[in-house]
């Protein structure tokens, strides 16, 4: 008889000790992972801080996690994501092939992913992805660099990471229009990692080659500033830096005419779009554009101070 | 010896054949497709011009002006998020100046107004066209080497064919794309890209 006594009341105790627990799990906030690629530059530290908080605002728990640039750690941090059960992810990825088959394992996980300012070559494998319109904003900065050099002249270009769809949307947009003008001749074309001392450094190796050029164009902002810093250091004050971004450094650089002109992001807009498409579709919806292109604004010494 | 030799030049074969080397802007253009963009920009040009729902270019400023919002939203095309649209505008013009690559003309209306034929870049024609949806396309490069395919046909061979025909006092039909933000408040310098030119 003590024997079944125990037996319901540890039955009982189950029971209880279930429901409070299913209870406590839907009290429990749902769950946003903001993975960046890196949170080693100021732009991306934005983005993601922005994303993070626009998912607090909706009612999320959100944590950031950074990629460090490396696909690696990028996978580590979707293992680490997929186990902890998150319901859904803000992504910026390292890499636009790379980073796919990452994407899939959360899609497969039942994980909508929402790719905020880059690119991956799939259209099936994220749920939307919000990119800045980066080759429109470049076509403007080319016809802002082919005034300014009044159509000839040698110059430099700095890309982003190789790997990057962005790097090469950038850098198609701005030699769809540059490349017209068989006057401007670019002396040398290399990867800055869209790393402002990477950048300085590469630009100070290629000025030792090509000493006189008359301008640089730069992938990102971060790598622009690198560039004008290496150009101070060289005594070139003449040569024209151009950017992408928007920084808000820049920006002061292109009002003080140290810097010609920039590419406006919007990684607000973006960080914002994405929590809130993450958000619907949390609460059921499932048609969403593959692709956001959100508009990129040229910058330059006519409308600085409106920014 | 001799086997040593013969292996030798073997393995350099082998291992020559095993590999290979190319520029990374050969391996990414050889990763798009086989897609003819020449030709799908040319059926879009004339596409362009057949269907003609261009709006004409006083209708429009004119509910800029009034901020009658839902006319403005129906004549533009926005692909994304943004604070401009694209507009494809007609109207009648008289040429009052041929400065380089630059006409400056009197639309109707006493509107001046500049057509820029040399720096014919960028999205603005596909997009004021309303003909070319992102989704048609897998990425979002393929869907920008139609602007550019599309812009090259306009910027170095209709444009420069149908400019040689005008001089300053004709009369012309034009045809282009206009970039509008939505808090756009100086509509007197406007600046269009040109479509089609056409003397009266």
């Amino acid at each position: 008889m003590k024997k079944y006594i125990l037996i319901t009341a540890s039955l009982i105790l189950g029971v209880f000790l279930v429901s409070a627990c299913s209870k406590s799990q839907s009290n429990e906030k749902k769950k946003v992972a903001v993975v960046i690629s890196t949170l080693n530059n100021p732009w991306f530290v934005i983005l993601a801080e922005s994303a993070a908080e626009n998912a607090r605002k909706l009612g999320y728990e959100a944590k950031i996690f950074d990629s460090q640039n490396s696909p690696a750690v990028e996978s580590d941090n979707f293992e680490n994501l997929i186990s902890s059960e998150f319901d859904a992810i803000l992504f910026n990825p390292t890499d636009a092939d790379g980073s796919v088959s990452n994407v899939l394992r959360a899609k497969a996980a039942g994980i909508p992913v929402f790719c905020m300012d880059r690119e991956i070559n799939n259209d099936d494998a994220a749920t939307s992805q919000i990119l800045s319109d980066n080759y429109s904003g470049c076509v403007e900065v080319g016809i802002e660099f082919v005034k300014a050099l009044k159509e000839k002249g040698t110059y430099v270009e700095i890309l982003g990471l190789v790997g990057d769809n962005n790097t090469w949307a950038r850098s198609k947009g701005f030699h769809s229009v540059v490349d017209k003008f068989s006057n401007l001749k670019m002396v040398a074309q290399q990867s800055g990692d869209f790393d402002r001392n990477k950048a300085m450094e590469v630009l100070e190796t290629i000025m030792q080659a090509y000493p006189n050029i008359d301008a640089v164009f730069c992938g990102n902002d971060a790598m622009a500033l690198g560039a004008y810093q290496a150009l101070q250091a060289a005594g070139k004050t003449k040569v024209k830096v151009f950017g992408f971004d928007g920084a808000s450094e820049v920006i002061e650089k292109i009002k003080e005419g140290k810097i010609v002109a920039t590419g406006m992001q919007y990684p607000k807009i973006m960080a914002k779009t994405a929590a809130q498409y993450a958000d619907e579709y949390v609460k059921g919806k499932r048609d969403f554009p593959q692709r956001v292109p959100v508009e990129v604004e040229l910058v330059n010494s006519a409308n600085a101070k409106n920014y | 010896m001799k086997k040593i030799i013969i292996s030798s030049v073997l393995a350099v074969v082998a291992i020559y054949n095993s590999i290979y080397i190319e520029s990374l802007d050969e391996l990414k253009q050889k990763k798009e497709s086989n897609f003819d963009f020449a030709k799908y920009s040319q059926d879009l040009y004339q596409q362009i011009l057949s269907k003609s729902q261009a709006v004409e270019l006083s209708q429009l400023l004119s509910s800029f002006a009034t901020k009658d919002h839902a006319s403005v939203a129906k004549y533009g095309n926005r692909l994304g998020i943004g604070s401009s649209a694209y507009y494809l505008v007609k109207c009648q013009a008289k040429i009052l100046e041929v400065q380089g690559d630059r006409l400056k003309v009197l639309a109707s209306g006493n509107r001046p107004l500049e057509i820029d034929t040399k720096f014919i870049f960028g999205n603005a024609i596909r997009d004021a066209s309303g003909l070319v949806k992102l989704t048609d396309f897998k990425t979002t490069a393929e869907f920008n080497k139609i602007s550019e395919s599309l812009n090259t046909i306009i910027r170095e061979k209709a444009i420069p064919d149908e400019i040689k025909t005008v001089k300053v006092g004709d009369t012309i039909d034009l045809v282009g794309a206009v970039k509008l933000g939505e808090k756009q408040e100086d509509l007197l310098n406007l600046s269009v890209l040109p479509i089609k030119i056409s003397k009266i």
